[in-house]
């Protein structure tokens, strides 16, 4: 065998242990009974499967599931929406206040939201909606709108030029050209602008700790919830650590491909 | 022909609300930086530099900016060979579905909330129930992991395993854009496969090199969940976001909008030229 192949999968071993370890210990650890938790380290597989605690874990996990998804569904298609619009408006008309516009957006995506807490914390009270989940949308439209938009602008920018052309000599208005001519190539690039807002909002856990009280409002705040309470009975921590994250595990699984897109597209700057 | 300045607004206009409230967040910060306001003041008085003052002699918060850029210096520097580690590794494989696959199977971590990847490593680093165990066994001796200082270079270790997969992607994709003409001529030469990745593959990758130190920086930069997770508010891993926090919640408005114009400032260095070669990048191409 060749020593580049040799290297290549010495290191995709041995690194794909480290990379997998976690997550097979959270799943072990979540379907083992009382007494193995206490006497067995976290990566011992159980003798017998016991689902009670995953089970009454993901009961109480029911409303802050649901609460989240109330949140993130409406705020990763309504970004995506509003980011197509101004990607759309940005490819169309090439002058000083777009191209300004444009830098203020990629700005603003790169910006640490976590350094705007206080203000965010002001907006969001001044408009009513403190420890509301409109609250945490509002929040989280505020950063991903701009992601949103810089996606859209990228994922556009491939979209040949002679195609909205010849739209705009035949006489369709701006509206039309938009629904005929972009949205049916823009196919994946929605996508993946939605799939990637979706999973990292699901996972925010700083906009919601921020603006809401207690930790029913939102998945993550529930999850860190029993890291205070469940002292050693790690199968609890894990039990909500890992039904907290099947979501945005099991769209990664099955369309990953979609986020991995738009990480390169933030990435690079361009639609790999 | 251009799209007319009125329906651009109509286009641009629910974009143009959240970024302008987002805009408005930063300059609002940069207002209470200038004041005394926080719970001693709940009418905020014009202050002017005082704020920065006050910052800049805070024990607390010296230790938080030292050990952020720590964080960004480790990151850095083993993210990158991590990545570099594992993007010449599947560069080798023949398959692209492999490829693909693996490259999935690495930046997975990223798809998990910080919270999460907390609670999992946290119980890693467990005395009793972690992997000490098994070093006990072979002999080595347990490791306090999460103890003094130790817990900061352990969970910034844990950082570099979430964000290794995002840079080898990034040196991925760099690989992929090499001339396939030069490696093949180089071939015909006779050079071997370790020539050819060290002298002609990783030299023309310093795009990969450049995109992922500045996000590997940003990553570091923003650190809060995963510290916050594990050890709530242990001063030994106290970061800028931390402090920034910690000043919030103990109302001191005006020490956290300060310590917050820092985090921006610093992070725009490295983003506005990052930022400025994209734009160009993206007005060329359109």
């Amino acid at each position: 065998m060749r020593w580049n192949l040799v290297y290549s999968i010495v290191v995709i071993v041995v690194l794909g242990i480290i990379w997998i370890f976690p997550v097979y210990s959270l799943i072990l650890g979540s379907i083992k009974s009382l007494s193995e938790v206490m006497n067995t380290p976290i990566y011992v597989p159980p003798k017998q499967v016991d689902l009670t605690t995953i089970a009454e874990v993901a009961n109480e996990l029911k409303i802050p599931l649901a609460n989240t998804a109330i949140v993130v569904i409406p705020v990763a298609v309504l970004s995506t929406i509003f980011g197509m619009l101004a990607a759309y408006a940005i490819i169309r008309r090439q002058s000083k206040i777009s191209d300004t516009l444009m830098l203020l957006v990629a700005i603003a995506t790169y910006t640490p939201y976590q350094a705007l807490l206080v203000p965010f914390v002001q907006i969001v009270r001044s408009f009513g909606l403190y420890n509301t989940l409109p609250g945490i949308a509002l929040g989280f439209l505020i950063y991903y709108t701009p992601m949103a938009a810089l996606l859209m602008v990228i994922f556009m920018s491939v979209i040949p030029r002679d195609l909205i052309e010849a739209a705009v000599v035949d006489g369709a208005g701006e509206f039309s050209i938009f629904r005929r001519v972009v949205l049916p190539v823009l196919g994946p690039g929605i996508v993946s602008t939605l799939i990637f807002i979706l999973i990292v909002s699901w996972n925010n856990f700083f906009i919601p700790l921020i603006l809401t009280r207690g930790y029913n409002k939102f998945i993550t705040l529930k999850i860190f919830s029993y890291v205070g309470q469940s002292g050693t009975f790690y199968n609890r921590m894990f039990a909500a650590a890992l039904v907290g994250s099947l979501p945005p595990l099991i769209i990664f699984i099955f369309l990953g491909r979609y986020f991995m897109k738009g990480l390169m597209a933030l990435g690079t700057g361009t639609k790999a | 022909m251009q799209m007319s300045l009125k329906k651009f607004f109509i286009f641009f206009l629910p974009a143009l609300i959240f970024g302008a409230l987002l805009y408005y967040g930063v300059f609002w910060n940069i207002y209470i930086a200038l004041t005394n306001y926080s719970l001693l003041h709940p009418v905020p008085e014009f202050t002017g530099l005082y704020s920065f003052m006050v910052l800049f002699n805070d024990y607390e918060f010296q230790m938080a900016f030292e050990r952020t850029m720590l964080w960004v210096a480790v990151l850095v520097v083993l993210g990158n060979i991590m990545g570099l580690l594992i993007a010449t590794a599947i560069f080798q494989l023949e398959s692209p579905r492999l490829r693909n696959a693996l490259t999935a199977f690495f930046v997975y971590p990223m798809s998990l909330s910080m919270i999460v990847v907390g609670i999992m490593w946290r119980w890693i680093f467990d005395p009793y129930k972690g992997i000490d165990v098994i070093l006990k066994g072979l002999g080595i001796g347990s490791i306090d992991w999460l103890t003094g200082y130790n817990a900061f270079w352990s969970l910034s270790l844990v950082s570099v395993w979430v964000y290794a997969g995002f840079s080898a992607m990034l040196y991925l994709a760099a690989f992929y854009n090499v001339d396939r003409s030069i490696i093949e001529s180089a071939m015909v030469d006779g050079a071997d496969t370790f020539t050819i990745m060290t002298r002609i593959v990783i030299p023309n990758s310093r795009q990969g090199l450049l995109i992922s130190t500045i996000f590997l920086a940003l990553f570091a930069i923003q650190m809060f969940a995963l510290p916050y997770a594990v050890l709530f508010l242990n001063p030994f891993t106290e970061t800028m976001v931390m402090y920034v926090y910690n000043k919030f919640v103990s109302q001191y408005f005006f020490l956290a909008s300060a310590a917050a114009i820092i985090i921006i400032v610093v992070s725009a260095f490295i983003v506005i030229p990052y930022a400025m070669y994209g734009l160009k990048k993206w007005i060329v191409r359109r």
